[in-house]
């Protein structure tokens, strides 16, 4: 997909548009020859305003009445309404990718290509962009391409499919001709048993009704009234950098073994929970206690001393140390396991890193190997590895599976329900309803940085929980 | 990315150093070479162009560097304050931060190293030892102004460093003007107004005399600390905390390295390094730096160039030593040059125009792994 | 006291004062504005005391070789941009660090131009003064901003051309969107490096007009002490200014007063330390930033350099 918008250049092949032969080496190429795409995440910049936003990228003299007036035309004409002088730091997620739409469609594009659209919606929205999306094609003549890795969407909104796996193209067929197990065999390259593929992909199978019976059912029979909670978060209030409210009387309490998914579509304060428990964020009132004694916020290591182990939303922005080497990066919270009065034991590093390598199956040059040279997916290993060597009481697991393929996936979520399993209390943060249904016992759905809902995986649906993220049953 | 674009994330095994040592050292020895002749022509046409001879030049380089008797022994006393300077720069661009201000800091260390130790006065080899380390606190203290600046007013260190070198010149200056505080009494400012006392010679670091060539013990010292600094970043915990935070802050931060503390201490830390040559300067410096006596422009661009040779030591401890000689033959030399016709400030150009050659290779290589590496594992999230 | 008192009224009454004030706070605007105008665009560079420095030397060469100020004009654009050039190039294609480039250029630029001074020693003319009917005869101000030497009215038309090349421009909102999310920017099909080498560009040949205002509409002659650490006071002004260009006028003039009273002090006769005198700008600068620094929002991306997929 980068390659056709000309961030990445073709080693071999060619790429024909209308029956001719193209090249494209830049995102302007790509953009001439009729090529938009709305990205997964945004291209947008915050301290921009929606118009300025929607320009940029374009050539020729700026005209900001002439691109106002062009967004209104595209807005009437596709029910994509937005006032072109609001910053866009200050929209919603789903108002933000909004502009990205029309940033992508006032350039007249012959093809859109939607990359993951929904991770940021609510599921009703996602139904709207989908609508909007059929009269984009129906009504004028345009391609869509959705990437996507959930068979539903996909399903329910193409005409054809084609199916890549590793960089190739595995399978190609209509939509009316293919179903999700035929799918899900043709992603992964082997028939899809396991119940978290199955989430991954976003396939609602007829025996989802009866996931209670095959998950460790803990979550009832576990939470007796006398059990001492090993989280307990009291009325955090958190603000951004911007001084915006992230945290709005946040409260939350878990016990030893249960994964806690947290719902909600992105951008509705799931971060600012994630830096919370780094020590990255410091509440402006509320406290947070592990065990029962008051873990102080914002104050560096903290968190990770009282025992919460996080694997961050964006790995690379607290999770790893791309200049420094893999070995390095696994005791980078915790170098005593290598060191000895206050020197570092380079034989005992290596020894540890040989172990976690593979214990964790990381796909590296070895434990000297600098960190950026690691694929994106071994990587989120390193960072998982070093998690649960730690012996955390309590683990946040940021959007921990997105961008892994289905067997990354498959076996981050079967290490996240092992940790429950030995009495760690998982705190899964997600934007992927099918993710956190599979997953959790409980469910609690957050919105504007409060919590919305909460409830056990039993009382939970698609529908209810898409109701409430969507703001709208709170 | 997505499942489609993530293919390749299980099983590349991404390698960039593959490409062979030899080949990749080559490389390395080619760029290096091309770069530094460069700089020395475009140096060599600058003399020709104002009516120089660029052979004389570098003859009364090495003559004043190395050659005339009593030479190799100056360049190495002047290396040491270069390459002191040069550890404590090491430190604070390990943790991320861009101290330019050890002019100052070497300054006002050895200004209040000084009046300390003018102050107490206690037996000779206490006293020098005295004089050294509040040197070094007086250099911590002034780079720990830029360090409160940053960390609890958010001034960028980089200015307030900066800065901070003509305030710190203008204080010792004034400083020099009170006989309470740095000025000599009356009468023993020969015809100098602004001057301090001069050190008693039992006050001095011993300068050894090998082979004709004295210097001062702080070319030891030196290298001890360059030792030392080199062990401490790369084998201990600390080291390792401070790199982390160099490397990523908010990773160290999560991980319990305070960007306040260590941050703050490691600048503090580069100060005082700067302040101990400031100190070593004064009290085993000679006739090159004062002559035991605290003047105005005392510092004499001993931090500036120290700071170069830093730059140019890519943040190595132990490769900042050759380093610091070349620097220092550049600058003993640049005395002798005079004689020639050509004016001596032309060695300013030439290590200018080394520093910025040395960059490219670098900068290219770095360019090129990265590129190589992400050819290897094109997967990016 | 009331000896304090007086001095500082015969200051703010003297027409000197606003003279002196316009002057240094006119240098640090040139300066200000393309540091400014390269600032929003994510780079910091404090090489800027070099194309001063740089920009003021080939003023006084292209004066000194051709006896016009017109042409000294032309040939400091062309030294503060060939400096530039070199910090574009040097950080923004090569990638080397832009501190460690900027430093370096200024310990460069004025070991060279010291050099060339002493060679050459290059002899210059100060620019004629150009008395704007009416508004010069504003008492106090008048002199100050109508009254000076023509250069300084470049910086009349630099300042609002500045404004609107970064508020009213396709380049300018590039600009702006590079300076605060480069990955974005991007995306969008904008060449992130290229952008700031030319905003770097477009510093070099503010400085270098600042360069030859100094040589032709204030001093008079060359030295290589002549800009004196002022490029990093201007860095300060952007700073102190909040990255807005009004903001970073007001911090020019805050600094600029700093400077001139010094000379007004002393001009008036009253004994104050030199050297506590000669600090005081610098101080002020500090202060000023102290206060100001943590108030205000840096464009987003401001230092960090960008290096397609790489964070």
């Amino acid at each position: 997909m980068k390659m056709l918008i000309g961030l990445l250049l073709p080693d071999a092949g060619t790429i024909s548009i209308d029956g001719r032969t193209e090249s494209i080496h830049d995102p302007l190429t790509a953009t001439a020859l009729g090529i938009g795409m709305v990205h997964q995440h945004f291209s947008l910049v915050d301290a921009l305003t929606v118009w300025e936003n929607a320009t940029l990228g374009d050539t020729g003299r700026l005209d900001p009445s002439a691109t106002r007036d062009r967004i209104g035309e595209i807005a009437e004409q596709y029910g994509l309404v937005i006032d072109p002088d609001k910053r866009v730091g200050d929209l919603t997620a789903g108002l933000r990718q909004r502009v990205e739409i029309i940033k992508c469609l006032r350039r007249d594009p012959s093809i859109v290509i939607f990359d993951e659209p929904t991770s940021v919606l609510t599921p009703e929205e996602s139904e709207q962009l989908f609508e909007s999306l059929r009269h984009v094609v129906a009504a004028e003549n345009r391609a869509v391409v959705l990437v996507s890795h959930k068979l539903d969407e996909v399903l329910h909104a193409t005409d054809d499919i084609t199916i890549m796996r590793q960089g190739r193209v595995v399978d190609q067929r209509y939509s009316t001709d293919a179903d999700a197990p035929t799918l899900a065999r043709a992603m992964v390259g082997r028939e899809v048993s396991l119940r978290s593929e199955r989430a991954a992909l976003g396939i609602h199978s007829p025996d989802d009704t009866d996931l209670g019976g095959t998950v460790p059912a803990k979550t009832d029979a576990v939470l007796p009234a006398t059990a001492q909670p090993v989280l307990r978060i009291d009325r955090a209030i958190a603000h951004d950098a911007d001084g915006v409210v992230a945290l709005d009387e946040f409260s939350l309490e878990m016990y030893p073994g249960e994964i806690v998914g947290v719902a909600g579509v992105e951008g509705n304060g799931q971060r600012a929970l994630g830096d919370v428990l780094s020590s990255l964020l410091t509440l402006s009132s509320g406290t947070v206690a592990v065990d029962g004694t008051e873990v102080p916020t914002g104050r560096s290591g903290a968190m990770a001393e009282a025992g919460i182990g996080v694997i961050p939303e964006d790995r690379h922005d607290s999770g790893l140390v791309l200049d420094m080497t893999v070995a390095e990066n696994l005791v980078l919270v915790d170098q005593s396991r290598a060191a000895t009065r206050g020197l570092i034991d380079q034989r005992r590093l290596n020894a540890f890193a040989e172990e976690m390598i593979e214990q964790f199956n990381i796909a590296c040059g070895g434990p000297n190997a600098p960190m950026w040279s690691v694929s994106g997916g071994n990587q989120q290993r390193v960072v998982l590895a070093r998690e649960l060597s730690q012996e955390p009481k309590i683990l946040v697991a940021a959007q921990p599976t997105r961008g892994l393929d289905v067997g990354a996936i498959e076996y981050m979520s079967h290490r996240l329900e092992t940790a429950a399993a030995s009495e760690v209390a998982v705190l899964l943060i997600s934007s992927e309803l099918e993710e956190i249904l599979e997953l959790s016992h409980r469910i609690i759905v957050m919105h504007s940085g409060r919590i919305v809902g909460e409830m056990s995986r039993a009382e939970a649906n698609f529908e209810t929980l898409g109701l409430l993220m969507g703001g709208t049953a709170a | 990315m997505t499942a489609v674009t993530a293919g390749a994330a299980g099983g590349s095994d991404a390698q960039p150093l593959r490409t062979g040592r030899w080949t990749r050292l080559s490389e390395w020895f080619a760029l290096y070479g091309m770069s530094i002749f460069a700089a020395l022509v475009l140096s060599a046409i600058l003399v020709e162009a104002t009516g120089g001879d660029w052979r004389p030049v570098v003859s009364a380089l090495f003559d004043g560097s190395v050659r005339r008797p009593g030479r190799w022994g100056e360049t190495l006393a002047t290396a040491a304050p270069l390459l002191v300077v040069a550890l404590g720069t090491v430190i604070s661009s390990k943790a991320g931060l861009v101290n330019i201000g050890q002019e100052g800091q070497l300054y006002v260390g050895a200004a209040i190293g000084t009046y300390f130790g003018f102050l107490i006065g206690g037996p000779g080899p206490i006293n020098v030892v005295l004089i050294l380390i509040i040197g070094a606190a007086g250099g911590g203290l002034w780079a720990g102004v830029a360090a409160g600046l940053r960390y609890w007013r958010g001034v960028p260190e980089v200015l307030s460093t900066l800065l901070l070198v003509t305030v710190g010149g203008q204080a010792v200056a004034y400083g020099l003007r009170w006989e309470w505080l740095l000025l000599a009494p009356e009468g023993r400012r020969g015809n100098r107004n602004q001057v301090s006392e001069q050190l008693a010679p039992d006050n001095r670091l011993p300068r050894p005399d090998l082979f004709g060539n004295e210097f001062p013990l702080t070319v030891f010292i030196a290298v001890v600390l360059a030792v030392i600094v080199a062990f401490a970043l790369s084998r201990t915990v600390w080291g390792f905390r401070l790199r982390m935070l160099g490397r990523n802050p908010r990773a160290a931060q999560r991980s319990g390295v305070s960007e306040t503390r260590y941050g703050a201490m490691a600048l503090m830390l580069s100060g005082a390094f700067a302040g101990l040559a400031g100190a070593a300067m004064f009290t085993g410096g000679g006739f090159a730096f004062g002559n035991y006596q605290m003047v105005p422009g005392f510092s004499a661009n001993i931090g500036w160039t120290g700071l170069l040779v830093a730059l140019v030591a890519y943040e190595k401890p132990l490769a900042a030593i050759p380093v610091a000689v070349v620097f220092a033959g550049l600058r003993t030399g640049s005395s002798f040059v005079g004689s020639t016709g050509v004016e001596g400030r032309i060695t300013d150009v030439i290590s200018g125009l080394l520093v910025l050659a040395l960059l490219i290779p670098a900068a290219v290589m770095f360019l090129r792994d990265r590129r190589r590496a992400r050819a290897a594992a094109t997967e990016r999230v | 006291m009331t000896d304090l008192l007086s001095a500082v009224y015969e200051i703010f009454s003297s027409e000197s004062t606003y003279l002196n004030g316009a002057l240094f706070a006119a240098f640090l605007a040139f300066a200000a504005t393309g540091e400014w105008v390269a600032e929003r665009s994510g780079t910091l560079n404090i090489s800027v005391e070099g194309m001063l420095l740089g920009g003021a030397f080939a003023a006084a060469m292209g004066c000194h070789l051709t006896g016009s100020v017109a042409v000294g004009l032309l040939t400091a654009i062309l030294g503060g941009v060939l400096i530039a050039g070199v910090q574009a190039e040097m950080s923004h294609r090569l990638a080397a660090d832009q501190f460690v480039v900027g430093l370096t250029l200024n310990i460069l630029v004025l070991g060279l131009t010291g050099f060339l001074e002493n060679e050459i020693a290059p002899e210059t003319t100060l620019a004629g003064r150009w008395e704007i009917p009416v508004l010069s005869d504003i008492p106090l101000l008048g002199q100050a901003l109508f009254g000076q030497r023509w250069p300084f009215y470049i910086l009349y038309l630099l300042l609002p051309l500045s404004w609107w090349l970064v508020y009213r421009t396709r380049w300018g909102l590039e600009l702006r969107s590079v300076g605060e999310n480069p990955q974005s920017a991007d995306v969008s099909g904008i060449d992130v490096n290229k952008r700031r080498r030319q905003s770097i560009y477009y510093a070099g040949l503010t400085c270098g007009l600042g360069g030859a205002f100094l040589i032709f509409g204030h001093i008079g002659r060359f030295e290589d002490t002549i800009v004196g650490g002022r490029g990093f006071i201007a860095i300060a002004a952007v700073i102190f200014g909040g990255w807005t260009l009004r903001g970073t006028l007001a911090g020019c003039v805050i600094f600029a007063g700093a400077l001139s009273f010094r000379l007004s002090i002393q001009g008036l006769g009253y004994d104050i330390n030199s050297e506590l005198l000669q600090a005081l700008p610098f101080v002020v600068t500090i202060a000023g930033m102290a206060i100001f620094a943590h108030r205000v929002r840096a464009p987003a991306a401001l230092a960090r350099p960008f290096i397609r997929g790489l964070r």
